[in-house]
């Protein structure tokens, strides 16, 4: 019959059956692998309260929570209009400044996200920060990123400590970026750049390419 | 039943399994690699709980590749052509609404996903693509036999 030249019951039992395992592995590893890890090696300046971001200014008001992946091309032209500005308001203490690197854009990401860790403990954060967003490659993974560009990237800003070559070499914080992952994902960060003033979400239409309003929107925040 | 459509019956549900079952294929391939992305597609069309999204966006593409393997080797295809039509309907309904309330998303449809730039909006194309898969997961349901299947 026309209809009926398929295969006989037993393998069609055995498809659904292997299908159905594939499924059901394949979601629970998913789940299991996108969760925060409790054993991950976290940086000196990250908090698991303010969502394993790298935070800067731990005691000043207000927060200012920057998400951002290092290849997001949106994300360089944010540092490159409003960074000047942040860092002025970080190194004089105007604020709490929380870094979120997320990872979604691929494997470079993370390695990206791993260096400025390994930078902020050596309190270079904000040049890595900088330097890791001009140095940003035109296209995504494109190979750019990888432990000795970034190690090379650490000592243009001034960092040679044999820990920070261990620090990106081995990859320490690796597992922390999955941290940072889940984190935003359950803050509800759908893409980035994302800057809150104390948990107000800036608009990323008018206040993100706009360096005046940008300053007046953190000015309505709280920053002096 | 015409006796025209006997003849063309069993060839156009091989047809709509290997196009339904090969786009969920691919769609479901294309997100396995890059589940943070996933779950932030999901999240943009901010029409469930941030958890569940999150949920479904790390769930949804093993269900789509479950699904299309299925359809494709044409076992269990009544059902598989339903979940698939469920899946299409879930898809328009969720575009649908992000076009209704202005939000600029990509669908996330084969990777990729999340807030786009106003004038990058493909809702109709979407819309009218996951239209013509419902069509085919419907016919499945009603008429799973077909060529080349596992089914008997």
């Amino acid at each position: 019959m026309s209809a009926n030249d398929g295969g006989d019951k037993g393998t069609r039992n055995l498809v659904i059956i292997m299908v159905a395992f594939i499924v059901v592995v394949g979601v629970v590893f998913s789940l299991i692998s996108n969760r925060s890890s409790s054993t991950a090696a976290i940086p000196a300046s990250v908090s698991a309260a303010d969502g394993y971001g790298i935070v800067l200014n731990p005691s000043a008001k207000p927060t200012i929570d920057v998400y951002i992946d290092y290849q997001c091309p949106a994300c360089k032209n944010f540092e490159l209009i409003n960074g000047g500005y942040l860092n002025e308001v970080i190194a004089q203490n105007k604020a709490k400044v929380v870094y979120h690197p997320m990872t979604f854009i691929g494997p470079e990401s993370i390695l990206a996200a791993n260096a400025a860790a390994c930078a902020a403990d050596e309190n270079e954060f904000v040049d890595m920060n900088l330097a890791l967003f001009q140095g940003q490659a035109s296209s995504e993974n494109s190979g750019k990123w990888q432990n000795d560009t970034l190690l090379n990237l650490g000592k243009s800003v001034g960092i040679n400590s044999a820990k920070f070559e261990k620090c990106i070499k081995d990859g320490n914080y690796v597992k922390w970026t999955g941290n940072v992952s889940a984190a935003s994902a359950k803050a509800n960060i759908n893409s980035t750049p994302t800057i809150f003033v104390n948990g107000k979400q800036l608009d990323r239409n008018t206040e993100y390419g706009d360096p005046v309003k940008f300053r007046a929107a953190l000015a309505a925040g709280g920053v002096k | 039943m015409d006796a025209k459509f006997k003849v063309v019956q069993p060839w156009l549900t091989l047809f709509s399994r290997l196009i339904l079952g090969g786009v969920l294929l691919l769609a479901g391939a294309l997100k396995i690699g890059n589940l943070q992305k996933s779950a932030m597609a999901v999240r943009a069309y901010e029409l469930l709980p941030v958890s569940l999204a999150n949920l479904l966006g790390y769930a949804l593409p093993w269900v789509e590749i479950g699904v299309g393997l299925l359809l494709i080797t044409g076992a269990a295809v009544r059902i598989s052509g339903l979940i698939g039509a469920f899946t299409m309907l879930a898809f328009i309904i969720a575009i649908s609404q992000a076009w209704a309330r202005g939000l600029s998303i990509d669908c996330g449809c084969f990777g990729g996903g999340g807030a786009i730039d106003p004038e990058d909006t493909k809702y109709l194309t979407e819309i009218i693509r996951d239209l013509g898969l419902l069509i085919l997961g419907i016919y499945l349901y009603f008429y799973p036999k077909g060529r080349f299947s596992l089914d008997k």
